[in-house]
């Protein structure tokens, strides 16, 4: 019996504990006084595109977390919603507030460089994508909702964002190129993307890739996320597949009430068909019994 | 009036149909679809229900669901948010309080020791504690109101909110009393030692086998949508802005909702 109480104990803990969790989320990377690791960030909204080379403060960074590193070291602003998991503005442009859709269909897209010049549509959020030594992110302001559909940064490699002086210049702007196709219809979003994404590096004719590529040891065992991978199963925790999600899918526009209107008739049937049961229950009770 | 050339449905299929039914409510945040699904909850518990004590947890996992979604909002307001997050943190809440719904009708349509009995050998100590713990709920109800009966024959005041603490100790004491006889009880009786037999089975019927597809089916669309994102599953917060629900998601719960159309769940 005590044995009862303890499973008892057990499953109401838990319970407590998913409610309690998801308030408590947080990404804390270690910390460490490296000066070694460093990482580009590119940023590309209608008026232009803006690198920042940032020093890592551990081995391995969220996206969100380069994100504030470039705030600290090079003064990019920004501002995340949906509990902090999401990128809603960067450098001023986009929503202020908690709702990273708020401006759909523009929103951040983000993407991953292999820093060369290639870049892949992320398949994780920034929360769980992990940026190493040598690594690119790429955050993107338009329409689109795919990596078809939606612009991808200049080509650009990790040697363009991190020149070889001390001091990158954080706001070098490259000519923009943006070739705005039309947008898509509803779902993937900036910060996360569970549904499947392909490879798609644009190639960009104005601006060209530097010749040389300084090849980073860490990189062949930086996992980068591949674009047939479905890691939405595999995300961090139970709380960042709920806020992945949640920032999926924009609000769609429209549509017929139909879908508003079966589910009402489904509710009354559902409601109906419980309190039919119960009367007869009731009727069979008072009834001759069993 | 009852049938008994009918079986009821098969715990495994009830477990199936809780797995299904979770999953479904766990991939989505739409708060049109997840009421749905507690009506859902609702119809197939009042269908389905054993009558006994265990019909009275249903009521305290519907109080708890509640309670879930009330405070799941309550605690998102000690940070500093605004009306978007608080919104997000009702629909996460809800979320959560279907699961107990639903649980609370597993727990009001399935016998847990005739679980215990179908349990796998080396599972049958856990599955005993499980179901043990599963009857706290409707034991602890009925302790509540013999006491309540007691002390108003005493002449004692029942009402109001002060006389909940001179409830506590009393029902408290019941419950470890009736744990200790029960352990005694099952004890003397050879529980948990030498062979275990096989006797009266649980037949799987046709309604069991189509409890289980359904459910099946219903859990596999919702994933699938999650998977692949064609319909959103989750509404944006800011402002609230909620999407024509999709005519075959609202199929898939309908699927869900197909135990509460069996024959009731009264042949025991």
């Amino acid at each position: 019996m005590r044995r009862g109480l303890v499973a008892a104990a057990l499953i109401i803990g838990t319970a407590l504990g998913g409610v309690s969790a998801p308030a408590v989320l947080g990404d804390a990377p270690a910390c460490a006084a490296a000066t070694g690791p460093h990482a580009g960030l590119v940023v590309v909204t209608s008026g232009g595109t803006s690198t920042f080379c940032v020093v890592l403060d551990a081995t391995e960074v969220s996206g969100l977390h380069l994100i504030e590193l470039a705030h600290d070291q090079d003064g990019l602003s920004y501002s995340f919603g949906f509990g902090g998991q999401a990128v809603c503005q960067l450098d001023g442009v986009g929503p202020s507030g908690g709702d990273c859709f708020a401006d759909y269909p523009d929103f951040w897209g983000y993407w991953h460089g292999d820093g060369s010049g290639g870049w892949t549509w992320a398949s994780t959020g920034a929360g769980s994508a992990r940026i190493g030594d040598g690594d690119l992110d790429g955050w993107v302001w338009g329409t689109g909702d795919t990596p078809a559909t939606h612009d991808a940064p200049p080509t650009l490699g990790i040697d363009d964002v991190c020149t070889p002086s001390p001091s990158p210049d954080p706001s070098s702007k490259p000519p923009a190129s943006h070739h705005r196709s039309g947008g898509g219809p509803a779902p993937t979003s900036s910060s996360a993307a569970p549904s499947p994404s392909s490879v798609s590096s644009t190639t960009d004719p104005t601006a060209s890739p530097s010749a040389h590529r300084d090849p980073h040891p860490s990189r062949s065992t930086h996992p980068t996320p591949t674009p047939s991978g479905s890691r939405s199963a595999s995300a961090s925790s139970q709380s960042m597949v709920l806020v992945a999600g949640a920032v999926t899918t924009p609000p769609s526009s429209g549509g017929p009430p139909v879908g508003l209107l079966l589910a009402g008739v489904l509710g009354v049937a559902l409601v109906a068909g419980a309190l039919l049961r119960r009367r007869s229950h009731a009727a069979s009770n008072a009834g001759p019994g069993p | 009036m009852t049938d008994r050339a009918r079986p009821p449905i098969h715990p495994v299929a009830w477990i199936a149909w809780v797995s299904a039914a979770s999953l479904t409510s766990l991939s989505t945040t739409d708060p049109v679809y997840l009421l749905l699904l507690w009506a859902t909850a609702w119809f197939v518990y009042q269908a389905q229900r054993i009558p006994g004590p265990m019909a009275r947890s249903f009521r305290m996992f519907f109080a708890a669901g509640v309670i879930t979604v009330v405070l799941r909002t309550a605690l998102v307001l000690f940070t500093p948010v605004g009306s978007r997050d608080v919104l997000f943190a009702l629909l996460e809440g809800l979320r959560l309080g279907t699961l107990l719904v639903l649980f609370g009708t597993f727990n009001a349509v399935t016998d847990p020791f005739g679980l215990v009995r179908l349990a796998p050998k080396h599972f049958h100590e856990p599955a005993l504690a499980t179901a043990l713990a599963l009857s706290i709920t409707p034991r602890t109800v009925a302790s509540v109101g013999k006491v309540r009966e007691a002390q108003r024959l005493r002449g004692l005041s029942t009402g109001g909110l002060r006389s909940l603490p001179a409830l506590v100790v009393p029902v408290l004491e019941r419950g470890i009393e009736e744990a200790g006889t029960l352990a005694e009880s099952m004890d003397a009786r050879g529980h948990g030692r030498g062979p275990r037999t096989r006797y009266r089975p649980e037949r799987w019927s046709t309604a069991s086998l189509a409890v289980v597809g359904a459910a099946a089916v219903g859990a596999a669309a919702f994933v699938a949508t999650a998977v692949t994102a064609r319909v959103p599953l989750h509404p944006a917060t800011d402002p609230l802005a909620l999407s024509s629900p999709d005519p075959l998601l609202l199929g898939a719960i309908a699927l869900l909702a197909l135990p509460g159309l069996m024959p009731g769940g009264a042949d025991r």
